[in-house]
C-alpha cells in the first residue's frame, strides 16, 4: 500500500520534469560538485591561482619582504610534505594537481607577516599531514586543510599569532607599527578609516588586509564557476545582518557594518577559505546555509570572545556541520511535494 | 537431611556473597587504618601548602630566607573573614601574620574568574591593608604561552609596593603611575583579571580587616574562628 | 581450556606485543590526561603499577573462591582498595604531584586495564603468573606514557622532567602541553607502532615461506 502511494508521485514527477525540461533550470548538487567547466582538479586550482594575484600583488607591496618569506615558506614546506606523505602511502604523486600550492598560499596568506620561520613550517606540515593526508588525501579531509595548519600554530604559538604578535615597531614596513583595524576598535575603539581597509594599507594577516584585492579575485572566482557564489553571499548576509542590528542598538559607534565587512579576514575567508569544495555542503541550499553559519558565527567572535577576529574558527566549526548539512539539504527527487527532512 | 540444608545454605543470598563481604570487612578496615595513619600527614600537607608562603608573601623573598635561616619564626594564625557585601555573606580565609607580636601583614586566599577558568591566588597586604607586599598565583589555567605567564615572578613581583587605596590598572606598556600595572602582551584579559581580582578583594576586606588592629578585639576573634579545621576553606 | 602462558611469557607479552595502551587501546583517558609532563606520567604510572600488582595478587590468591557472576563486584572492590590506598599515600608524601593529578588517580578505578588483568590472568592462573603478569603490564603502560610524555613535554616546554634540555629560544608548543596536542601525539605515535608491527608481520610472513 505504502510502496503504491509512493510509486505514484514519481512517475507524475518524470512526465512533469519532461514538460517543464525548458523552462527550469535544475540543480544537480552530487559530485563532481566543482562547476562544469572544470573538469580536472588542476584546472580548478589554476583558476585559484590566478583569483589569488590582486591579493598577492598587495601583499607583496604592503609586506613587502616579510610576505615574500612567509609564502616561500610555505610552498616549500607543503610541497615537500604532500611528496614526503604520498611517498610514504605508496601512492602516485598528487603534486602536480595543485592543491597543495593553493593550501600552501592561502596558509601563508592567513598568517600575520611577523610571524617567524618555524610558524609558517609547522603550520604547513600541520595542513598537509594532518590537515590533508592523514584522512586520505585530496577530497577526503573533513576540515579545511590551511585552517587546520593555522589553527595548530595559532593554538601552538599564541604568543606570536595573537593580536599584539601583528605589531613589529621599526622595520621600514608601515602597516607593521600599527595594530590590526580589529584589535585597534578592540582595544581603544579607535577606527581604522574605511578607505585604507578598502585598499589594504592596514596590519593583518598577509592576505586580508586589502578588501578591493579579495573582492576582485572572489568575483573571478565566482565567475568561473570555481566558488560557489552561495558562501560568501551566506556569509556577508549574515554579517551585514548582524552589523546592521550592531547600528540599530548603538547608533553612536563609528564601526558601521561596512567596517564589519572590510576589516579582518571576512572577505578573504568568504571567497578563499570557505569555498574550498571539499569541505563545504553539496547542494546550493546547504552552501548558503553553510555560509550563513560561517558569518553568524564569526560575528559571534567578534562580538563575545576574546578575539579580535573568528574567521578560522568559523570555518573549521561549519566544516564540521557540513556533514550534516548535507543530510538536512539531501536535494529532494523532483517533483516530490512533501521533503523528507533526516 | 544434613546436605539439603548445605545446599540451601549455598543457594541463599549470604551463601553466594560471603567472599563480597567479608573482603568488604576486611578492606573496609585496612582502609581505615590507612586513613588513620596518614590523615593528619594530608591535612597538614593542606595547611603548609598556603603557610609556606606566608613569610614571603609578607616581608618579600630575601628577608623571608633571612629569617627562616636564623630560625625567626613568624606567628602565623590563620582566621574565617566573614565580609557583608551587597547584601551577600563572602567568606575569605586569611592570615594574620606576627612577629613577636608586632603585626607585620596579612595573607589573604582569593579567587576569581581569569580567561580560562577561575584563578586562585594567595595576596599579601600590609596591616592596614594599603599597600600590596606580595603576590603568589595558587591555581590557574590559563593558555600556556600566553595567560600562563601570570604565574612569572617577574611579571608578580610588579605588584609588590603598589598602592591598593584605589584600584590597580592594567595598562599595555610603561606603567609608572601609582597603582598600575603592566600588561602581559597578548594577555591583557588574564592580566585584569588578577587585577580585578585583587580589588575586588581589598575593597572587601579593608573595612574589617584594617579596623582589627586593637589586640584585644582580635583575641575575640581568634578564639571564635581558629583552628584546625579553618584552613579546609573554600574545597 | 587451551593451555595459559607461563609467568615469563606473560610478563613478556605486556611489555610490546600486547602493550595495553599501544596494541590492547585500553586505558586511554590517564594515558591523554597526564601526559603533559613525565614527572606526572610516570607517577601515574607506578600508581597504576602498585595498584595492578596487589589488584592482580589478591584476585589471584582468591581465585578458587570465585563465583562466576560477583566475580566483577569483587575485583571492583579490590581494585577501588588498592586505588585508594595509593590515593592517600601520594596525598601524604607527594602533595604537589596529588594535586596536578587530580582526579586522575582516584580515576584508576575504572581503568580497563586493570579490570582486564584481573579478568584474563589473575582470575585463573597463579599469583606468580599474576605478578609477574602485572608487571609486564605496568612496564608496557608505563612505555606508552613515557614516550608520549616524552614528545609532549619536549615540544610544549623544551624541558624534560623539569629541565631545560632544549635552547633557551625554544619557543614552546602550547597546543601539545593542552588536550588536543595529547590526541595529536598518541595518534602519530600509534600510527608509528602499527608501521613498525606491520613492517615486522610482513618479514617474519617472508621468513616463514
Amino acid at each position: 500500500m505504502e510502496k503504491e502511494k509512493k510509486s505514484e508521485p514519481v512517475s507524475k514527477s518524470v512526465l512533469k520534469s519532461a514538460k517543464e525540461e525548458e523552462t527550469t533550470r535544475i540543480n544537480v548538487g552530487p559530485s563532481p560538485h566543482f562547476g562544469h567547466i572544470h573538469s580536472t582538479t588542476r584546472l580548478m586550482m589554476t583558476d585559484v591561482l590566478i583569483a589569488l594575484v590582486p591579493v598577492i600583488l598587495v601583499s607583496l607591496y604592503v609586506f613587502q619582504w616579510f610576505a615574500v618569506k612567509q609564502l616561500m615558506i610555505c610552498i616549500l614546506t607543503c610541497i615537500g610534505t604532500e611528496a614526503a606523505c604520498t611517498r610514504m602511502r605508496n601512492r602516485q604523486s598528487t603534486l602536480y594537481d595543485g592543491s597543495a600550492v593553493v593550501t600552501a598560499l592561502i596558509l601563508g596568506l592567513s598568517l600575520p607577516a611577523t610571524a617567524p620561520w618555524y610558524v609558517a613550517m609547522i603550520g604547513s606540515v600541520v595542513a598537509i599531514g594532518i590537515g590533508k593526508m592523514v584522512f586520505g588525501g585530496l577530497g577526503m579531509n573533513l576540515f579545511n586543510p590551511a585552517m587546520v595548519g593555522r589553527a595548530f600554530v595559532m593554538i601552538a604559538f599564541a604568543g606570536v599569532m595573537s593580536a599584539s604578535g601583528y605589531e613589529l615597531a621599526s622595520t621600514g614596513v608601515d602597516a607593521l607599527s600599527q595594530a590590526t583595524p580589529l584589535n585597534i576598535f578592540k582595544q581603544t575603539g579607535a577606527i581604522t578609516p574605511i578607505y585604507d581597509m578598502f585598499w589594504g594599507v592596514t596590519n593583518g594577516s598577509i592576505g586580508e588586509t586589502s578588501a578591493f584585492a579579495c573582492l576582485l579575485g572572489g568575483f573571478y572566482l565566482v565567475w568561473r564557476g570555481v566558488a560557489a557564489w552561495e558562501i560568501p553571499l551566506g556569509v556577508i548576509i549574515a554579517v551585514i545582518f548582524w552589523g546592521t542590528i550592531g547600528t540599530i542598538i548603538n547608533p553612536e559607534s563609528q564601526w558601521t557594518v561596512l567596517h564589519h565587512l572590510f576589516s579582518g579576514s571576512l572577505l578573504f575567508g568568504a571567497f578563499f577559505i570557505a569555498t574550498d569544495p571539499v569541505t563545504s555542503p553539496l547542494s546550493a541550499k546547504g552552501r548558503f546555509q553553510f555560509g550563513i553559519g560561517v558569518g553568524i558565527i564569526l560575528m559571534l567572535l567578534r562580538s563575545f570572545s576574546g578575539y579580535p577576529e573568528g574567521m578560522m574558527f568559523a570555518v573549521l566549526l561549519m566544516n564540521a556541520l557540513s556533514p550534516l548539512i548535507n543530510r538536512w539539504t539531501i536535494p529532494k527527487p523532483f517533483g516530490v511535494k512533501t521533503s523528507r527532512i533526516l | 537431611m544434613h546436605s539439603n540444608f548445605i545446599d540451601q545454605v549455598k543457594k541463599s543470598n549470604l551463601g553466594q556473597a560471603w567472599l563480597v563481604l567479608l573482603l568488604t570487612i576486611f578492606f573496609g578496615g585496612s582502609l581505615a587504618g590507612v586513613q588513620i595513619k596518614l590523615g593528619p600527614v594530608i591535612e597538614q600537607n593542606k595547611i603548609n601548602e598556603t603557610l609556606e608562603k606566608v613569610p614571603e608573601l609578607i616581608m618579600g623573598k630575601a628577608l623571608a630566607e633571612k629569617m627562616a635561616a636564623q630560625q625567626q619564626l613568624t606567628d602565623i594564625r590563620p582566621m574565617r573573614v566573614a565580609v557583608d557585601y551587597e547584601g551577600r555573606q563572602i567568606v575569605y580565609s586569611a592570615y594574620e601574620t606576627r612577629y613577636q607580636g608586632k603585626m607585620l601583614g596579612w595573607v589573604v586566599k582569593t579567587a576569581g574568574r581569569g580567561y580560562a577558568d577561575t584563578i586562585e591566588l594567595l595576596l599579601g597586604l600590609d596591616p592596614t591593608i594599603s599597600r600590596i607586599t606580595g603576590l603568589y598565583i595558587l591555581d590557574q589555567k590559563e593558555t600556556p604561552g600566553l595567560g600562563n605567564k601570570i604565574l612569572e615572578e617577574k611579571w608578580r613581583n610588579q605588584f609588590i609596593g603598589k598602592s591598593v587605596n584605589n584600584p590597580v590598572l592594567v595598562v599595555k606598556t610603561g606603567a609608572k603611575g601609582e597603582g598600575e600595572i603592566n600588561a602581559i602582551s597578548g594577555a591583557t584579559i588574564s592580566s585584569s583579571s588578577v587585577t580585578q581580582i585583587i580589588n575586588t578583594a581589598t575593597s572587601q576586606l579593608r573595612p574589617v580587616l584594617a579596623a582589627d588592629t586593637g589586640p584585644a578585639q582580635i583575641k575575640n576573634d581568634r578564639e571564635k574562628t581558629s583552628g584546625p579545621e579553618i584552613n579546609s576553606d573554600k574545597e | 581450556m587451551a593451555e595459559q602462558p607461563t609467568t615469563t611469557e606473560r610478563f613478556i607479552q605486556g611489555i610490546l606485543p600486547e602493550n595495553p595502551v599501544y596494541r590492547q587501546l585500553l586505558g586511554l583517558c590517564p594515558t591523554l590526561a597526564v601526559t603533559a609532563n613525565l614527572q606526572s606520567a610516570l607517577t601515574m604510572a607506578g600508581a597504576v603499577c602498585f595498584v595492578m600488582f596487589c589488584a592482580n595478587v589478591v584476585i589471584s590468591l582468591i581465585r578458587n573462591l570465585l563465583k562466576p557472576h560477583l566475580r566483577i563486584v569483587v575485583f571492583t572492590l579490590t581494585i577501588a582498595t588498592f586505588v585508594t590506598i595509593a590515593d592517600r599515600f601520594l596525598a601524604a608524601y607527594l602533595y604537589g604531584m596529588s594535586k596536578m593529578l587530580g582526579p586522575y588517580i582516584p580515576l584508576i578505578i575504572v581503568n580497563c586495564i586493570i579490570i582486564c588483568r584481573c579478568e584474563v590472568c589473575a582470575s585463573k592462573q597463579s599469583p606468580i603468573t599474576a605478578a609477574g603478569d602485572a608487571l609486564g603490564q605496568s612496564i608496557g603502560f608505563g612505555i606508552a606514557l613515557f614516550s608520549i610524555a616524552f614528545v609532549r613535554e619536549l615540544l610544549g616546554t623544551g624541558t624534560l622532567f623539569g629541565f631545560q634540555v632544549m635552547p633557551e629560544t625554544w619557543p614552546g608548543w602550547g597546543i601539545m602541553v593542552l588536550p588536543p596536542g595529547a590526541f595529536l601525539t598518541f595518534g602519530i605515535l600509534l600510527a608509528g607502532v602499527n608501521r613498525i608491527t606491520m613492517y615486522q608481520d610482513a618479514r617474519k610472513k617472508h621468513r616463514g615461506l
